[in-house]
């Protein structure tokens, strides 16, 4: 886990901060410097819907060194109510619990910890409303 | 003087919780004894990928979307843990960057074992009301350790409550606060020790009900107030039978300790302990209450706060992920799912 | 068209499996010098070396070309190219363009993998997260198991697609692979075993994955001047389509989960450049690392209609001799799966089945086999299409 990109990142992985074409108004994940779909330069920041829906999920039980604490979870595509979708893990659900459709809301919790003396990675998942 | 107060709360609790009668079975005790004793029925555990930084954020999320000031606004973060993250780097600093605050402010981990939440609000109160900021945010939260076996291993819980604390749209003014400071080895963890040590008993007498009835009185005397004049009351909840017999000491009724006490299913949250207490009774108070609340840390020392509830209190509620969601909300655990979320299995 | 001038003349492949006692260099050179061997050429002729390896080996050494061009006592200019799990087909295109270029006449391809190395699940897990989106779907938690279980879960929601059909895929690719002598598993396996087995990562349980492991495929490629030259050649398999193509690589970004656009999109360019259209191939090998993964390649590449790919499977119709033999090999599944080397061995098989010489394999009438190496969820996908055999003087 490096630390210049752990720095970098943060804006995206704490805030799901992405960005908004001033010029074709499209609104995209993650940020970009020029427009993904019109290619201008003219772009803000702007930040996600932090609701949504569950459009498809998986139980995850097998997984690398780093997540291993966590399994089994729940890795979802979300929906957000600004259109956007993203990937991200659904927590505080009873696995039997989640379904497709599910409304869910963004919460900040740790991605991955480096051992127990590295850095820890904090960033979005999602919990059910 | 201008005045100063609370101007938005937030709480959060984690989701799991796990029974005394599960870790009694672990070690042969008998759960009804041991609830007698503690008057806790369980208590709250955070998930593994849960620590006092994403409690916090949850906590000050909840504050800050519940109000309707501009969080930009916020010149000062204090987080009061013992059980930080990081032993060096600021967890206040990724609670800044969490709210999208950075970065004209100040900010500092706070540690007095369960009081560090209160000693950050005085903090805050004191840069308000002498406009060196205009708002600062105070965070008590922990994810508590207690060593397996432990009669802390019952009731260390985890959570964190929020304070915004401003002078523009006070939801609840201060009218005071006193306390008192001592050198008292009651409680205590030794850097990279991974559990904290207690004198058993000696936590008791000497140490919780003196400082929590010291402070407690010393505040009243200063504000000529009497507890009849309180609607609520809060104290530090170590179990559920210290703040209940500290209040009965002070002259207090079980009437008025009742909406604060919040231990009994969530169990110690250490430096959200108190304050989640007074998070709870912030979502029920009318306006008008008035208010003591009297935090205790070991080490030792206790911060006593009498405030007023304002009209404004409306304009901030209800709010859905309020105190009562988080305590309502529960999956119990087995010992054995517990032991591996607090890292005992490596 | 293309012009056809870049043919395969000689293929060598080491068994697939573990092999902890060798070297992802000699690994490689085993498999280079089988192919300098069946080419028939002298191996000074060669004149440079492509690699296709996704990490080559736990020596993490990048330059694996100089260790494998050392066992082999060779000293020609070599590159190592990296597309995820479908490097062996990436550096296939790369030598393809080499010839056709004009540059070069003769060319060793070789794909290698060692895996067995990495005895820890997580770590080959964490090899294969680089293959997907690693900032906004490994870090967030996603594995690429997992994308394919959201791929299985669109499929099986939009077209009815059910866990017997899946199942079916690695049975049959298991029945296969029994006559495979360089393949990893050997041996039938029942259905049962795959529906009733654990999930890791729900629908796709713990058997449905291809196998990681150790393993080196190599080709030589030649020109049509080359070959005239060269008298002891023996056999030619021509490259009628070479082609790749790209897409979103995290799945939340794709349009559509039911379909893989870049195998439709790199599928149209091969059949165009050869001149035929998906039926006329007769066989073909495709990147089954997940049985979903097999379902929407005979979709993609156009062997049948959108939806329609569990039921073909469940009827048998990818069967060896079936309406269009899908992985005579065994496939991933039962081959295994040394990333860099099955994109290799996949054209390694229809060369084989081109030339005739696929033993029990082999499918009853063959003029086109074609391949498909997909990298990660199918953000890079390779097809390859060869021609009958075009046995020389």
């Amino acid at each position: 886990m490096e630390p210049p990109k752990i720095w970098r990142e943060k804006r995206g992985k704490y805030l799901a901060m992405g960005v908004e074409c001033l010029d074709c108004m499209t609104k995209q994940f993650p940020f970009t410097e020029n427009c993904v779909k019109c290619g201008s330069e003219n772009v803000n920041e702007y930040k996600l819907a932090t609701t949504g829906k569950v459009l498809y999920f998986s139980t995850v039980t097998q997984t690398t060194e780093e997540m291993m604490g966590s399994t089994p979870y729940l890795i979802a595509i979300i929906e957000l109510d600004d259109g956007i979708k993203i990937t991200s893990q659904i927590v505080d659900c009873n696995l039997l619990e989640a379904k497709e459709g599910m409304n869910v809301r963004m919460v900040f919790r740790v991605l991955a910890r480096n051992g127990s003396e590295g850095l820890i990675r904090y960033g979005y998942k999602f919990a059910p409303i | 003087m201008n005045k100063v107060g609370i101007v938005s709360f937030g709480s959060y609790v984690p989701r799991y919780r796990i029974k005394v009668e599960e870790i009694a079975k672990v070690w042969d005790e008998d759960p009804i004894e041991l609830k007698t004793q503690l008057q806790i029925n369980s208590k709250s555990v955070p998930g593994p990928d849960e620590d006092v930084a994403t409690m916090a954020v949850e906590s000050a999320r909840n504050a800050i979307s519940r109000w309707k000031g501009k969080e930009k606004d916020i010149g000062a973060i204090y987080v009061g843990s013992e059980s930080h993250p990081y032993a060096v780097k600021p967890t206040a600093t990724i609670v800044a960057a969490a709210l999208d605050v950075e970065k004209n402010l100040t900010a500092a981990d706070l540690e007095f074992a369960c009081k560090a939440g209160t000693a950050g609000m005085q903090m805050c109160f004191g840069l308000v009301k002498s406009q060196m900021i205009s708002l600062g945010l105070a965070i008590g939260a922990d994810s508590s350790q207690g060593r397996p076996r432990d009669p802390l291993e019952y009731t260390a819980g985890a959570g964190s409550a929020a304070f915004l604390i401003g002078s523009d749209n006070i939801i609840a003014e201060l009218e005071g606060t006193q306390s008192v400071t001592t050198d008292m080895p009651d409680f205590w963890r030794r850097e990279g020790a991974v559990y904290p040590s207690h004198g058993v008993k000696f936590t008791g007498q000497p140490a919780y009900f003196k400082h929590t009835i010291d402070a407690s009185k010393s505040l009243m005397e200063e504000l000529g107030a009497q507890p009849s004049d309180y609607q609520h009351v809060i104290f530090h909840q170590p179990n559920a039978k210290f703040p209940q017999a500290v209040a009965k000491m002070l002259g207090f009724s079980k009437e008025q300790i009742e909406l604060g006490l919040i231990c009994k299913h969530m169990g110690n949250a250490y430096s959200a302990s108190s304050i989640l207490g007074f998070a709870n009774v912030l979502n029920h108070a009318n306006p008008g209450d008035r208010i003591l609340l009297t935090s205790y840390g070991s080490g030792a020392g206790s911060d006593s706060f009498s405030f007023t509830v304002t009209e404004e209190i409306n304009n901030i509620r209800p709010y859905k992920y309020d105190a009562q969601y988080y305590l309502n909300r529960s999956e119990y655990i087995e010992y054995g799912k517990y032991a591996r979320f607090k890292g005992i299995l490596r | 068209m293309v012009k056809r001038n870049a043919f395969i003349i000689g293929t060598g492949i080491t068994g697939f499996g573990e092999n902890y006692e060798i070297s992802a260099g000699k690994l490689a050179s085993q498999a280079l010098t089988r192919a300098i061997e069946n080419s028939k050429i002298t191996k000074e002729s060669i004149q440079s070396t492509f690699i296709g390896s996704l990490v080559s080996g736990s020596n993490s050494q990048a330059s694996i070309g100089a260790n494998c061009l050392r066992e082999s006592n060779l000293k020609t200019p070599y590159v190592r190219i990296e597309a995820g799990n479908a490097s062996g087909a990436a550096a296939f295109h790369q030598a393809y363009l080499g010839l056709l270029s004009g540059i070069y006449d003769c060319l060793a391809v070789v794909g290698i993998e060692k895996l067995s190395d990495f005895v820890n699940v997580g770590i080959v897990e964490r090899i294969l997260s680089s293959t997907i989106d690693y900032q906004w779907e490994f870090e967030m938690g996603a594995t690429l198991t997992s994308l394919y279980a959201i791929l299985t879960k669109a499929h099986m929601r939009e077209f009815k697609t059910t866990l017997e059909q899946l199942a079916k895929v690695p049975v049959k690719n298991h029945k296969n692979g029994v006559n495979n002598p360089i393949a990893q598993f050997r041996k039938e396996i029942s259905i049962d075993r795959f529906l009733k087995a654990k999930r890791i990562a729900d629908p796709i349980g713990k058997f449905d994955p291809a196998t990681y492991c150790d393993g080196s495929a190599a080709v030589i490629l030649a020109s049509e001047e080359f070959i005239l030259q060269n008298k002891d050649i023996n056999s030619k398999v021509p490259i009628l389509g070479s082609s790749y193509a790209s897409d979103n690589l995290a799945l939340h970004h794709r349009d559509s989960l039911t379909e893989l656009y870049a195998t439709k999109t790199a599928a149209a360019t091969a059949y165009k450049m050869a001149n035929i259209k998906p039926e006329n191939i007769n066989v073909a090998e495709v990147h089954d690392s997940y049985p979903i993964g097999e379902i929407l390649a005979i979709e993609d590449l156009g062997f049948f209609e959108k939806g329609e790919g569990g039921r073909a499977v469940e009827e048998g119709l990818t069967d060896q001799n079936g309406q269009v033999s899908i992985n005579t090999s065994g496939g991933l599944k039962a081959r295994g799966d040394p990333f860099g080397a099955t994109g290799i061995a996949q054209i390694i098989e229809i060369t084989e089945q081109l030339r005739g010489e696929a033993g029990k394999r082999q499918i009853d009438s063959i003029n086109y086999g074609l391949t498909q190496n997909v990298m990660g969820t199918g953000a890079l996908t390779y097809v390859n299409i060869l021609g009958e055999e075009e046995v020389k003087k």
